[in-house]
């Protein structure tokens, strides 16, 4: 896995090329489609306890939710979006990234999957409002079924580029972003070097995948 | 982007999610709203005189305002969060506002047959309700704000949510302008504009909590 960052970009603090260490946790098998309640079940029950720990903050625990929850997401929206198959990778990492910035609205209460479930959906109506209603009206709804039951592990392609994405951003946002989130370094480490306070660099952080969350929809 | 990426950048250094996050953006909402509406009310009519503070009026318009605030405020949270369980914040609210129309029609049955209309007309009914909906202005746009940070999948229903409670909060603010007597008048005309700024929300919802 590699992640780049345009260097010739201008203002670009610290041009980065970085390897990322291959996933720790084995990503699920891709279920087949017959996949019935005890499917969803199970799903939900390895979920939940990780999802507890990724809250409370288990960085690996979190990035093992986030796969399992990108490869219900994708078979849910492939089934749903068969008209438009080149927005589904896209509209995958639309959710993800809301689902991050919303985290703080789990209640515990609930079943990790409703609220993945709820959030994919609200995401999915914005995608056919904004490609036109149109486009709605042909997709077929009746014979998909509502849920997260099955897995897809097959990534499609997204067009979105990150960095020219990041580009977008105001510097202090993107500059918090790229040296906690792509160079790696802690909050206190970022705040050192930017000068800034640590918690003026977590609220840039969040500030900024907020303003990502909102610019991945052009 | 790859999704694996992607995801690799939300996990890295995450932390804990951050907690209570409804109430942190609600409270400072409902704190700006109140106070905005209650200077208002003092800026534009003045006080009631202080001796009506004697009377069991003043005090249930506050107690019927700040419940329906607390209930309202409760649904408006419920629905800033994707698949939170709502019938038991819907329910707080309808109960508030039925008690508040019970002992309005109790207080009618004890009032002479010949004062009943003035009572529940009072000389303001006209203008109470659109005072309660202008006084609740500063309120609904805080609401609003505070949600639309948040995570609203039925945007009409959390917008609706969102004009009561700031509906709740014009009426609390308005109450110490309000010179009306009758428990009626208030189940009645303050209902009824806490009941409007609910429908100006309801409209604006689809609009304003696009996320």
């Amino acid at each position: 896995m590699r992640l780049e960052a345009a260097g010739a970009a201008p203002g670009w603090p610290g041009a980065v090329r970085i390897r990322v260490e291959p996933p720790r946790g084995n990503p699920p098998p891709p279920s087949d489609t017959m996949a019935d309640d005890a499917s969803l079940h199970d799903f939900e029950s390895g979920l939940k306890p990780l999802w507890l720990r990724a809250q409370a903050g288990d960085e690996a625990a979190y990035r093992d939710c986030l796969r399992r929850i990108a490869a219900r997401l994708r078979a849910f929206l492939r089934r749903r979006l068969q008209r438009l198959p080149d927005d589904v990778e896209d509209l995958v990492q639309e959710t993800l990234l809301a689902l991050h910035t919303q985290r703080g609205t789990y209640d515990a209460a609930l079943p990790v999957s409703a609220w993945v479930l709820a959030i994919a959906r609200h995401k999915l109506v914005d995608l056919w409002r904004r490609r036109g209603r149109q486009e709605a009206l042909h997709e077929p709804l009746d014979d998909v079924d509502e849920s997260l039951l099955a897995a897809d592990v097959r990534e499609g392609s997204a067009h979105r580029d990150l960095d020219q994405l990041l580009q977008t951003l105001p510097q202090a946002q993107r500059a918090a972003i790229v040296l906690t989130k792509i160079e790696g370094l802690s909050v206190a480490e970022a705040a050192h070097r930017t000068g800034a306070t640590e918690s003026a660099i977590k609220v840039q952080v969040h500030r900024g995948l907020k303003r990502l969350a909102q610019r991945v929809k052009a | 982007m790859k999704t694996d990426d992607l995801i690799e950048l939300l996990a890295r250094g995450a932390g804990p999610a951050p907690t209570a996050v409804a109430a942190r953006r609600l409270a400072p909402a409902a704190a700006l709203g109140l106070a905005a509406s209650a200077l208002l009310a003092l800026a534009l009519f003045g006080p009631i005189p202080a001796a009506l503070y004697a009377l069991p009026t003043p005090w249930i318009k506050f107690a019927y305002a700040a419940s329906l605030a607390a209930a309202a405020g409760w649904w408006t949270a419920r629905l800033a969060r994707p698949a939170a369980r709502l019938v038991v914040p819907r329910r707080a609210v309808l109960a508030v506002v039925a008690a508040m129309g019970l002992l309005g029609i109790a207080s009618l049955l004890a009032t002479a047959p010949g004062e009943r209309a003035t009572a529940l007309l009072g000389h303001s009914w006209s203008s109470c309700p659109l005072s309660v909906l202008a006084l609740s202005l500063p309120a609904l746009a805080a609401a609003l704000w505070a949600v639309r940070g948040l995570a609203p999948t039925r945007p009409m229903a959390a917008g609706f949510a969102c004009g009561l409670f700031a509906g709740a909060l014009g009426a609390l603010g308005y109450a110490v302008s309000c010179p009306e007597l009758s428990p009626a008048f208030v189940a009645l005309w303050y209902s009824l504009g806490i009941g409007l700024v609910g429908a100006v929300g309801a409209l604006l919802g689809p609009r304003v909590l696009r996320w």
